[in-house]
């Protein structure tokens, strides 16, 4: 096939033209062009343009990126041929609209069309002869009425009908049948389109395509576990994360978990009230059923409540806390007794949920349940000591069984747990701790800004004194230490002033001297042999002061200050 | 008068002396005595040498605890050291 024409100047032309030529094969293309086609098709409103246009960009896009550009290119150069339907206008019209639907015609139809729309009036006959070439090919392929094309294609027929003026009718035959396919393919399309909705944006970009998001359906039963154990996690998480200190940490996260399971132990309780099954019921009856019924752990937010409402219980009661735990393994038989004649369900669940996570560690909850069995049971005052120590037993004992089954779900839980039966135990300790932390942190400052007496003057010279020995110390200190310092320091004068008045008394005077003061410093050791006052002078005084207390010669004679 | 003087830390120490306070807290202390004009320069010497000798002892005693903020207890027990 003559393919490179000499008087093609502009590359464009040229790759096309190889293009056509490699596109001969039609065969392999036409499935997939059938595919496309039917998967474009789906769109109804494509406009004949926008065909046109799809069908171009096909092309260039199946010749490649650089031809694309090149095309480009070629159509700006084709700019000036716009009067005219040809080839070039066409496509310059098609890059100029450049719509994003990567529609896909049929290589047979998309490849003849901007072939012979770029090809020059002057090589309209070559490309022709090229589409010629190709005609046998696009022949084969179903041909339905042309009556079938949609109203778009109507205008692409005017435009290409008038380029097929120009041309042999070669081509509008090759592109009749492909036009017939795709009116076809059209047909089947529209009746799939109403069909999908969706499809419709991801037939128009394969590559951006946007599959139906998979939902689920929502398990409101985990959610709702969820829901409740994040709600109690959290907080003990940020409570403690705001704890500077560890030590507060503990005791603050316990006040705050009791505060926090009263919440939900009051809102529990209504609920459990309103079940008809007291909460003290509940808990016992919980024990007993802990280990016939483990699934019913996972019910309960009613668990957890239940579990608080005992530890407020047992709190009030001021159960012991840690007992053996051996004596709990004989109480568990007889918990167990106990809970089977409880015969509570729900509560039961919520009772063991609860106690599970308390384990010995809370003995207080256990006993707090276990007094609530026996006061059911046997309507008996809630602090029994020692039958509900043995009982605590047991169900420590059975608590830790509970615990091995709970599920993790009822962790959180636990913690609250932990909390509640700890501040009682350790409220002793709790206010301990407070304490501790105190001592840790700096003391608040004192306000010491309101009154103004002597003393005040007082302070801001020794203030001076103080901020030089923190200047000379190098090391942070506290208020305290700082206000030892002052105290050091107001000592210090008066033993100074005491000092110097026995030495200027001793010389018989009632000034003081600065020799006095030299004495003075002599007698503290500052002041040696090796070192005498002027040096430190020189040391430490700035100039000024030096030279008022060093004598200096200057010229005539005279010595500053004078001697 | 240098009223301060720019040290490698962050402060800026006073190197002025506080010669009216020295005046008045000697006045106050003794009244029947009078001081000399530069005699309480002295004072204010031996008063930046006493300080620096405080702050030092405190220090040890504070590295000695291996504490990294000077407490009341290392002060005190330098100033006991001085007191002797």
């Amino acid at each position: 096939m003559a393919d490179h024409n000499p008087d093609s100047d502009s590359t464009p032309r040229t790759l096309l033209r190889r293009v056509l030529d490699t596109a001969d094969p039609r065969t392999p293309r036409r499935p997939r062009s059938a595919r496309a086609g039917a998967q474009r098709r789906a769109l109804l409103e494509t406009a004949s343009s926008r065909r046109l246009s799809s069908q171009t960009k096909m092309t260039t896009r199946r010749y490649s990126h650089g031809v694309r550009s090149i095309s480009g290119s070629a159509y700006v150069q084709a700019s000036g041929h716009l009067e005219e339907q040809t080839p070039r206008t066409l496509l310059k019209n098609i890059l100029l609209t450049a719509p994003e639907s990567s529609i896909l015609m049929p290589k047979s139809v998309v490849k003849p069309v901007p072939a012979p729309q770029e090809v020059q009036p002057s090589r309209r006959e070559s490309s022709v002869g090229s589409l010629e070439l190709q005609l046998p090919e696009l022949e084969p392929p179903t041909t339905l009425a042309p009556g079938l094309l949609a109203p778009g294609r109507r205008k692409q027929r005017l435009r290409l009908s008038m380029f097929q003026q120009g041309v042999d009718q070669g081509l509008p035959l090759s592109q009749e049948p492909q036009r017939n396919d795709d009116a076809s393919s059209l047909t089947s399309s529209l009746n799939l389109t109403f069909a999908t909705s969706l499809q419709p944006q991801s037939v128009q970009r394969p590559g951006l395509a946007r599959r139906p998001p998979a939902r689920r359906a929502v398990d409101v039963g985990a959610f709702l576990q969820d829901l409740r154990d994040t709600s109690l996690a959290p907080p003990n998480i940020v409570l403690e994360d705001t704890q500077p200190f560890s030590q507060p940490t503990v005791g603050c996260s316990r006040r705050v978990y009791r505060s926090l399971p009263c919440m939900p132990h009051t809102g529990a309780k209504d609920a459990e009230l309103a079940a008809g099954c007291k909460t003290r019921s509940s808990g016992p009856g919980m024990q007993t059923n802990s280990p016939e019924k483990p699934a019913q752990f996972l019910a309960g937010e009613a668990e957890e409540v239940d579990a608080f409402a005992l530890d407020f219980l047992s709190t009030s009661s001021g159960v012991s806390g840690e007992d053996g735990v051996e004596p709990l393994q004989d109480g568990v038989e007889e918990a167990e007794k106990r809970m089977e004649e409880e015969g509570v369900s729900v509560s039961e669940m919520e009772a063991t949920g609860a106690q599970g996570p308390s384990r010995a560690e809370e003995p207080e909850g256990h006993t707090q349940v276990i007094e609530a069995e026996e006061s059911q049971e046997t309507a008996e005052a809630k602090g029994p000591g020692a039958s509900s120590g043995d009982e605590d037993a047991s169900d420590r004992a059975a608590s830790p069984e509970l615990v091995s089954s709970t599920p993790e779900s009822l962790q959180a839980r636990r913690h609250h747990q932990f909390l509640e039966p700890d501040p009682p135990p350790g409220a002793a300790v709790l206010s301990s701790e407070p304490a501790e932390p105190l001592l840790v942190r700096r003391p608040p400052k004192p306000g010491t800004t309101g009154p103004r007496p002597q003393q005040d003057p007082h302070k801001a010279g020794l203030s001076h004194y103080v901020k030089l020995f923190s200047f000379y110390a190098k090391m942070p200190m506290e208020r305290k230490a700082l206000e030892m310092v002052e105290k050091c320091l107001d000592k210090y004068f008066q033993h100074l002033c005491d000092d110097l008045e026995v030495f200027a008394a001793h010389a018989g005077r009632k000034t003081v001297n600065p020799e006095d003061v030299e004495l003075l410093m002599r007698r503290q050791g500052l002041v040696t042999d090796q070192v005498s006052l002027h040096v430190l002078v020189e040391r430490y005084l700035p100039l000024e002061y030096r030279q008022l207390l060093i004598p200096c010669a200057s010229s005539g004679n005279s010595v500053f200050p004078a001697q | 008068m240098a009223l301060s003087t720019t040290v490698s830390q962050r402060k800026q120490i006073k190197r002025k002396a506080p010669r009216g306070f020295l005046k008045r807290v000697f006045k106050r202390q003794k009244p029947h005595l009078r001081l000399e004009k530069s005699g309480d320069l002295l004072v204010h010497l031996s008063c930046l040498l006493f300080v620096h000798r405080l702050a030092e002892e405190s220090r040890t005693n504070a590295c000695e605890n291996k504490c990294r903020i000077i407490n009341r207890e290392h002060i005190l027990a330098a100033a006991k050291v001085f007191e002797n």
